[in-house]
């Protein structure tokens, strides 16, 4: 214990006195508990994430990583401790405050969530939702400015020829890059992405997450992503924080990652899963 | 578990099994029993049918064959056969208009969209709305549209527009309950989705819930717009309108021929929609 506590590195250590603090930090923790009932899954978490930057949450099922997203947009509530997310404590917010934080948080999902029945433009479309004025939203009757945000998502994500297509027509990577899509035009300053490789083949999962770190980078998103994949984290995170059993174990740029850590951080559990064997893994 | 054991729970003609159809069988008996049900009377009888449908060799005109084809009242009764469907139409234009919203609020996740709060207060609240639509949709649909149709006739007169009025209430409580069935069945993730970008709800409705269950709810329609031809055929029995005036008419008049063709009219009619309504659905996937 005590050995892979948070690094004091440049990237992410900001002193709580600095002025700029307001305006640079996305999102503040300090000694977060979250949990169901009795049963704790969070016991404490200090975790400081500057304005665009990439961080994995890395750790085994069952380590907090998806409670601690869910409670970053205020799908759960603390229990302890404190939290503030684009300088608001979400689990305070409810009803109408609750939709205008959302609006600024874009959420992908490990299995897509969206309505297969529906064209692409339609599903990117949802994200505009709460721009959309109420009658225009019933007939799905968008301005030539929301179009060209529809179609500028749908660029910078690399699809799109397919904006007439149903989604049900497109591949498991594709969805993710349409949802990606969706979260782009909601113009967020903080991505949440729960697992959201997981039901994806390995080289669908690399265009994703690609596809997700330019966007980040073009739009100045920051990115809270969980993976549990080692090797994908290492290559697309500018920072990764290690969970197990609801603590911190790894706080570091992806370079320090080494046996020591991963192996506290999947202590306790299975194997750490390693990306599927594939030569151009060990290639890249 | 020992492999006797898990024989006698899972042999076909274990007790439990034995039970059930023992006691299905005792209902079906007391069913026979009590309705008078009788298979030599069936066989006795049938000759009398034959003999009607002949009809009386010393009346003319009093059997149902042939069809009289005169191209006088053949004009008629395609008009009041025309005038049927359009009643069967506009009393579904009339039930879906009734129907589409009020079936959110008898499905409780759409009800758990529209009213989110956890508090006694909104459980409250949807349970007290849930409730009302759903007394609304057993009251219009467990009363048959004739009673409907008499009670219509009562307030606006003879005529199609209370054979109109009394389909498209009943059929409205029809589909609510089957339009809840569909909505309640939704997968849950594109809402998810949706209500973390902050939407409102009946934006959430509109993306993620009605996306889902057009074709189901087109069918549904469909399906009603048939049941409501067939059911508009008989209304006219009542007075209001449509080809049924003219089918209780000729048959209390013993124009049998006119019946014929009046029920041959009905059959094309009906078979003609079921094509069409068909094709629709299955654009409509």
């Amino acid at each position: 214990m005590g050995m892979f506590l948070p690094m004091e590195t440049a990237i992410h250590h900001m002193p709580r006195e600095a002025p700029a603090r307001e305006s640079n930090l996305v999102l503040s923790a300090k000694g977060l508990v979250l949990g169901y009932g009795k049963r704790d899954v969070v016991r404490g978490i200090d975790l400081e994430v500057p304005r665009g930057q990439f961080l994995v949450v890395l750790g085994p099922s069952g380590s907090g990583k998806t409670s601690l997203l869910m409670s970053l947009n205020g799908s759960i509530p603390v229990k302890g401790g404190r939290l503030e997310v684009l300088e608001q404590n979400p689990s305070v917010l409810v009803g109408r405050s609750l939709e205008v934080f959302r609006r600024r948080i874009g959420f992908i999902f490990q299995s897509f969530h969206l309505v297969g029945r529906l064209a692409v433009l339609h599903n990117v479309a949802s994200g505009l939702l709460p721009r959309i004025p109420l009658p225009m939203a019933m007939l799905r009757w968008y301005s030539r400015e929301q179009y060209d945000r529809i179609l500028e998502a749908l660029r910078v994500v690399g699809l799109e020829d397919r904006v007439l297509d149903r989604c049900d027509r497109l591949s498991g990577g594709q969805k993710q890059r349409i949802a990606i899509a969706r979260a782009i035009v909601q113009d967020p300053s903080l991505i949440l992405a729960d697992e959201p490789i997981s039901a994806l083949d390995h080289r669908s999962a690399r265009g994703v997450m690609e596809t997700l770190r330019n966007a980040a980078r073009e739009f100045g998103i920051t990115v809270v992503c969980n993976l549990h994949h080692i090797d994908t984290a290492r290559d697309y995170a500018d920072r990764i924080v290690g969970l197990n059993d609801g603590r911190i174990v790894f706080d570091g740029p992806p370079s320090i990652l080494d046996e020591t850590a991963i192996a506290a951080i999947y202590r306790g559990s299975r194997e750490p899963e390693q990306s599927p064997s594939d030569p151009e893994s060990s290639a890249a | 578990m020992d492999r006797e054991q898990l024989r006698k729970r899972t042999h076909p003609l274990r007790p439990s099994n034995l039970g059930i159809a023992l006691g299905g069988l005792a209902v079906l008996a007391a069913c026979w029993q009590q309705t008078g049900m009788s298979v030599s009377d069936i066989l006795a009888g049938s000759g009398n049918m034959l003999e009607y449908v002949r009809g009386n060799p010393n009346i003319a005109d009093s059997g149902f064959f042939p069809p009289n084809l005169a191209p006088v009242p053949l004009g008629r009764y395609l008009m009041a056969m025309l005038e049927t469907v359009e009643m069967a139409l506009l009393a579904l234009v009339l039930s879906v208009l009734i129907a589409f919203p009020l079936s959110f609020f008898a499905s409780r996740n759409t009800l758990e969209i529209i009213f989110p709060g956890r508090s006694p207060f909104w459980r409250g609240l949807r349970s007290a709305i849930y409730g009302m639509v759903n007394l609304f949709a057993n009251m219009t649909r467990s009363i048959n549209e004739i009673i409907w149709a008499l009670l219509f006739v009562s307030a606006v007169g003879l005529g199609p527009m209370p054979g109109i009025l009394a389909l498209g209430l009943h059929t409205s409580g029809v589909l609510i309950k089957l339009f809840a069935e569909g909505i309640e069945g939704v997968s849950r993730e594109p809402i998810e989705a949706l209500a973390a970008t902050g939407a409102a709800s009946p934006k959430i409705i509109r993306y993620a819930v009605i996306p889902q269950i057009t074709p189901y709810l087109v069918s549904m329609s469909l399906y009603r717009l048939e049941s409501d031809l067939r059911s508009a055929t008989i209304l006219g029995f009542t007075g209001a309108g449509g080809v049924g005036m003219l089918l209780f008419d000729k048959l209390r008049s013993y124009e049998n021929r006119d019946v014929t063709t009046i029920l041959i009219l009905i059959v094309l009619t009906v078979a003609l929609i079921d094509r069409v309504s068909a094709w629709i659905r299955s654009r409509a996937s």
